[in-house]
C-alpha cells in the first residue's frame, strides 16, 4: 500500500493554530495552559495532552530584518521508528500506510521511547502512567477521512495524501519558492532518518525552524538494543550451565578420588 | 546425596560474618532476586507468564521498584551500622596478590572437582575478591542507573540513554556472579563451611585454618591472641 503522508508547507502557514485546536478536539485532549514566555507560541514543546504545536521562531537577519518562521511540530512517523524498536511491551506498531501508532493499553510508562526518539516526541502522561503522541489520526484515516489537522487547515498548508504525489508537489513548490525570494527553501522528511512519513516544505534551512539538520537516533540506543540485549544476556544461561556441569562432575570425581577433604573453597 | 555439609556445634568455631553483614547479604539476596525476575519481564520479550506471577506488568513494575528501594536501604543500613566492616572488606580486596592469582589459575579444576593444592588465602580468596568487586560494582551501577530510569525528567537526557544499556549490562554481570556465587556458596562440595559462615555467622576453626590460612593466622592465630592479651 502506498504511504499516506501529511505534508506541511511552511510558506502557506499563517500560524492560526486551527490544527492544534482540531487535534485537541478529535483526540479529546484537555487544555494545557503554559505561562507566557514573550512570544506567540502556545507551548514550549508538545506534551502528553498536546500532540501538535505550531512553533513560532523569530530570528533577526541583518539583511532581511526580523523573520518569523512557523512550524507545525508533532510526531514524524519515521519509517524506522526508534520508539517501536525500544518499546519492551511492543506497544508501537506501524500501519501499512506508514503511521506509527501507540497502544495505550499495552504501555507501562517506562518512557524508553521518549529518550530513544531523535525528536523526544512521546511524552509521559502522569495521570495514566503512559506515554502519548500523535497518531496521524489513524482512526480517521482508516475510515477514509483526513487527519483532523489537515482537514481543518484553512490556508491549505497541510495536505494529506499519497506520499509520492506529495513529494512531487513539494519538489515543485521548493523550486517555485527558490525562484521567488526563498533561495534556501528545502524539503524535510524525504531522506532524514531513512525517510519520514511526514513531509515539510520549508522556506529556509531546517535549523531556522528548530529542526535537527541531520537527525540521528542516539548511539546508546542501537548499542543497547542491537548488542547488549540480544547477546550479553546469554552469559546467564552459560553460568547456570557451568554450575550444573560442576554439580555433576564434582560428584563423579568425588567417587573416583574419594571424599573431598572436608570442604574446599567457595 | 548430601547437598550441604552438616552444621557441627560441638567443634571449635570462629566468627566469619557478623550480624550486620549477614542481614545485608540476605537482604540483598531477596531484593536482588525479586528485582531480577521482575526486571527479566522487560529484558526478555514475551514472557507474559513471568509478569503474571507478579500480577501483570504494572505489578511487576511495582515489586521491582519496592525491592529496589529496600535494596538501597540495605546498603545504607550496612554503611551506617558496619562502616568498619566495609572498610575491612575493601582492605582485604585490595590485598589481591600472587596467592590470589595462583588461586584463580587452579580454580577451574577445583570448580569441576579435581583435587588441587591452593596457596594460603586471606579472608576472601581470589575468587571471592573477584565476586566482591564485580557484584558490588554492578549493584551500585544498577541502583544509580535504576533511579535515573525511574525519574528521567530530573536527569539530563544523555544520562537516561546511557542508563539503559548500563542497567542491562550490570544486571547480566551481577546475575552471572550471583549464579556462580549461589552455587559455590552452597552445593559445590568444595565450599564446605562457607554457607554456615553466612547463615549462622561462624565456621569451623579447622576449616578456616585450612581454607583461609592467612586470615585465620592474623585473626585467631597465636600471634593475634597474644596481641589481644597485651
Amino acid at each position: 500500500m502506498a504511504y499516506l503522508t501529511n505534508l506541511y508547507d511552511s510558506s502557506r502557514c499563517t500560524a492560526c493554530r486551527g490544527c492544534q485546536v482540531a487535534c485537541k478536539n478529535w483526540n479529546q485532549l484537555p487544555a494545557v495552559i503554559e505561562p507566557f514566555r514573550g512570544n506567540y507560541q502556545t507551548h514550549e514543546d508538545t506534551n502528553a495532552d498536546t500532540f501538535t504545536i505550531v512553533k513560532m521562531i523569530e530570528t533577526e537577519d541583518p539583511v532581511d530584518g526580523v523573520i518569523w518562521n512557523f512550524l507545525k511540530y508533532q510526531c514524524m512517523h519515521c519509517f524506522d521508528p526508534a520508539c517501536l524498536k525500544v518499546c519492551p511491551r511492543d506497544a508501537y506498531t506501524k500501519t501499512s500506510w506508514g503511521a506509527t501508532v501507540h497502544d495505550p493499553d499495552k504501555c507501562i510508562g517506562c518512557q524508553y521511547c521518549t529518550y530513544a526518539c531523535p525528536f523526544e516526541i512521546p511524552k509521559y502522561r502522569k495521570r495514566e502512567d503512559i506515554t502519548t503522541k500523535c497518531t496521524l489520526c489513524a482512526d480517521r484515516v482508516e475510515e477514509g477521512l483526513q487527519p483532523a489537522c489537515a482537514a481543518t487547515c484553512a490556508p491549505g498548508a497541510l495536505m494529506f495524501g499519497n506520499r509520492n504525489e506529495l513529494l512531487q508537489y513539494a519538489e515543485d513548490r521548493v523550486k517555485h519558492l527558490r525562484a521567488n525570494g526563498f533561495p534556501r527553501a528545502t524539503i524535510y522528511g524525504k531522506m532524514e532518518l531513512g525517510g519520514l512519513n511526514k513531509l515539510y516544505v520549508l522556506t529556509d534551512t531546517p535549523d531556522k525552524f528548530g529542526l535537527p539538520v541531520d537527525p540521528k537516533v542516539p548511539g546508546q540506543i542501537p548499542f543497547w538494543k542491537d548488542w547488549v540485549q540480544p547477546y550479553i544476556g546469554w552469559l546467564i544461561p552459560l553460568a547456570l550451565a557451568g554450575s550444573a556441569t560442576s554439580f555433576v562432575t564434582t560428584r563423579i570425581l568425588a567417587n573416583k578420588h574419594g571424599k573431598h577433604d572436608e570442604g574446599g573453597h567457595e | 546425596m548430601q547437598l550441604l555439609p552438616e552444621y557441627k556445634q560441638d567443634v571449635p568455631r570462629v566468627e566469619r560474618f557478623n550480624m550486620v553483614a549477614r542481614l545485608t547479604h540476605w537482604g540483598h539476596t531477596v531484593t536482588f532476586l525479586l528485582c531480577l525476575f521482575t526486571g527479566l519481564v522487560l529484558f526478555l520479550d514475551g514472557v507474559d507468564w513471568l509478569a503474571a506471577i507478579f500480577g501483570g506488568y504494572s505489578g511487576a513494575g511495582l515489586v521491582h521498584r519496592i525491592s529496589a528501594v529496600i535494596m538501597t536501604l540495605v546498603i545504607v543500613f550496612f554503611v551506617v551500622f558496619d562502616f568498619k566492616g566495609i572498610i575491612n572488606w575493601i582492605k582485604d580486596i585490595l590485598r589481591f596478590g600472587l596467592n590470589d592469582i595462583k588461586f584463580l589459575l587452579v580454580f577451574p579444576l577445583e570448580f569441576l572437582g579435581f583435587p588441587v593444592k591452593v596457596p594460603p588465602q586471606t579472608r576472601f580468596n581470589g575468587g571471592e575478591k573477584g565476586n566482591s568487586i564485580v557484584t558490588s560494582t554492578c549493584v551500585i551501577l544498577l541502583v544509580l542507573s535504576g533511579y535515573i530510569m525511574w525519574f528521567p525528567a530530573i536527569f539530563p537526557a544523555g544520562w537516561v540513554r546511557v542508563a539503559y544499556p548500563v542497567h542491562d549490562i550490570a544486571m547480566v554481570f551481577a546475575t552471572v556472579m550471583v549464579c556462580m556465587h549461589a552455587y559455590l556458596g552452597s552445593f559445590h562440595p568444595g565450599s564446605g563451611e562457607s554457607f554456615w559462615g553466612m547463615w549462622k555467622g561462624t565456621v569451623r576453626s579447622d576449616w578456616a585454618e585450612h581454607h583461609h590460612a592467612t586470615w585465620y593466622e592474623e585473626t585467631y592465630g597465636e600471634k593475634a591472641q597474644t596481641d589481644e592479651a597485651e
